[in-house]
């Protein structure tokens, strides 16, 4: 039993943080863009966070409570950058935004540069990483039912009545990139401190597509569906060990099958759904009427 | 001086690559409106399939040539009729995320039957020097840019002089009204992938000669500069797009030579970040997404 446990810690631990980060990402998204340098803000909280705690010798929670200030400022600073700029080109601004953080840490040498920052103290054990899972989580439902979360759904799908109504775009998308940036900067902290180690090619946008995969695979329309995504893929390549080479194979193939066949993602709400499949057009009652009428 | 013409000359030859597969992208994506991540491991299959022939059939060029052309082309159909067609219509993300589900299955695919580490690729032509006095270029590195500009200069004409060119530029105006005027919207769709696939096979073959090896994960390098390039020039015209594909190329060896490899990276992504913010739809327009 005790050498499962440990077999499985590190899968455990690595599945916490991946379910944190897409706590961040949830909320972030949740005034309806997306931001694709999720790794990017993590890396600044993660960095930020090793250097305070590996060569200023600071304790991990203030280090980590910088991380979050870091993340919220970044967050704050790409929202406030790409409020007026149209969906698709702002997706791609964060992205580029991402690559430029990574190639900028590693020209850094301060912080190891190419070489990686090394010799981060271990502070995130199985506890840390489950009271950061737990805060995170609890941000993000409290978010989802708070008036902010109601407005940044509001401007998320409508965006125009929405500022009819009062509500402030600008605002709503500070707000969540901010809390969402928040979330990721502790998910990046935590993440260094258990991984002891800190590579700038894990900053670029291909591992900030894994966060999306998990928000998009998951469904965006509620919180448990990321999470849900998060677990499952993150857990899968390690549960799939037996299948060797193939796991990645199918770790692939699920994900063409979830975008091919759950559209909206694998959890969905109920009425929306329901509403969606109610067929268009005139019941078919007042079409005869319309056809009697014409006769 | 010297320098920078051998830098100009090694820009242009990775340029030239970087504008296949980025002309790849961008028709894929004006016609069907999805991103195509799969590409660059189209080319990578391309590479591949090439090397095959190489070793089992015949080390004539054309035949390298063709079986990488072959072997793209197909699992384009494929690719098409299973996973990009019903992706069409969709989030321009969603379709990012798909087609990266396609392009983790493809590697790792490919690195399960050639194994995970770089494999040698037979010399089809022999290597000689053709210009050493000031600036040295290898006689690959020339068929390399050859390959590319014949590609391009075929793709170019294909889409402004043919019928199926035509219908790939009303279809990237307007899908809706090219199918109200008999524009069989499937079947260009169909077309554009396996043109976009074979084109990306040759390439591939072309680089996999041009660096002696093959490699699963090679796609990876291509994908975001293709991409960056096809952003940065907008897709209203393919040449644009293969102008700015060299000149990222030229830029990159440039800064490679003059300041330091390590900051190669970063000139696709401090352009992109400068183009999207002075001028959103790229330096020669898009068409609405």
């Amino acid at each position: 039993m005790m050498d499962s446990y440990l077999h499985w810690q590190p899968v455990i631990v690595i599945t916490l943080i991946n379910v944190m980060l897409t706590c961040g990402l949830y909320v972030t998204a949740m005034s309806g863009q997306l931001s694709l340098a999720t790794a990017a803000i993590a890396g600044i909280g993660g960095y930020t966070a090793a250097v305070l705690t590996t060569n200023f010798g600071w304790p991990f929670l203030p280090a980590t409570a910088i991380a979050v200030l870091a993340g919220a400022l970044v967050g704050t600073f790409v929202a406030a950058v790409t409020v007026k700029m149209r969906e698709f080109i702002l997706k791609l601004t964060t992205l580029a935004f991402g690559e430029a953080v990574a190639v900028l840490a590693f020209n850094i040498d301060y912080i190891g540069g190419a070489n990686s920052f090394t010799g981060i103290p271990f502070y995130s054990n199985i506890w840390v990483v489950i009271g950061g899972t737990a805060i995170a989580i609890y941000l993000a439902r409290r978010f989802d039912g708070s008036r902010l979360g109601l407005a940044a759904r509001a401007v998320r799908d409508d965006p125009l009545a929405a500022s009819a109504m009062g509500v402030s775009i600008l605002w709503t998308r500070i707000v969540t990139f901010a809390l969402g940036g928040a979330i990721v900067g502790a998910g990046g902290s935590i993440q260094a401190h258990y991984l002891l180690i800190l590579n700038p090619h894990e900053l670029g946008f291909f591992i900030s597509l894994t966060y999306i995969i998990f928000l998009l695979v998951g469904g965006m329309q509620s919180l448990w569906g990321p999470l849900l995504a998060a677990v499952v893929l993150t857990a899968l390549p390690e549960i799939s060990r037996f299948l060797a080479d193939y796991r990645m194979i199918l770790y692939g193939f699920v994900i063409v099958l979830v975008v091919l066949f759950r559209p909206e993602g694998l959890l969905t709400r109920a009425p929306t759904r329901t509403a969606s499949r109610r067929p268009a057009g005139p019941p078919p009652g007042r079409t005869q009427a319309a056809r009697a009428r014409s006769l | 001086m010297d320098l920078f013409l051998q830098q100009l000359v090694n820009g242009l030859m990775i340029g030239s690559t970087y504008a296949v597969v980025a002309i790849g992208f961008a028709l894929v994506f004006t016609v069907l409106r999805v991103i195509n991540f799969a590409h660059p491991d189209i080319f990578v299959l391309g590479m591949f399939t090439g090397l095959l022939a190489a070793v089992h059939l015949s080390d004539n060029l054309l035949v390298v040539a063709a079986c990488g052309a072959l072997g793209a082309a197909l699992f384009g159909l494929v690719l098409e009729r299973v996973v990009l067609r019903p992706l069409r219509e969709r989030d321009v993300l969603m379709t990012l995320i798909g087609t990266l589900g396609v392009a983790i299955m493809l590697q790792n695919g490919m690195a399960k039957l050639m194994g995970p580490d770089p494999v040698a690729f037979p010399p089809v032509v022999p290597v000689t020097l053709l210009l050493s006095e000031r600036i040295i270029v290898t006689s690959t590195q020339a068929l390399n840019f050859g390959i590319s500009i014949l590609l391009l200069i075929a793709v170019s004409f294909y889409v402004r002089k043919t019928r199926f060119g035509r219908a790939t530029r009303a279809i990237a105006e307007r899908p809706d009204v090219a199918a109200a005027f008999g524009v069989d919207v499937n079947l260009v769709s169909q077309v554009t992938v396996v043109i976009a696939s074979a084109m990306a096979g040759v390439a591939g073959v072309s680089v996999g000669m041009l660096y002696g090896s093959a490699w699963a994960f090679n796609g990876l390098l291509y994908g975001l500069k293709a991409f960056v390039c096809m952003l940065v020039a907008g897709n209203r015209y393919f040449e644009g797009v293969i102008l700015v594909a060299l000149a990222l190329g030229v830029i990159e060896a440039l800064v490679t030579g003059y300041i330091s490899s390590s900051y190669r990276d970063v000139a696709a992504f401090v352009i992109l970040i400068g183009v999207l913010y002075f001028r959103p739809n790229g330096l020669f327009g898009s068409y609405a997404v």
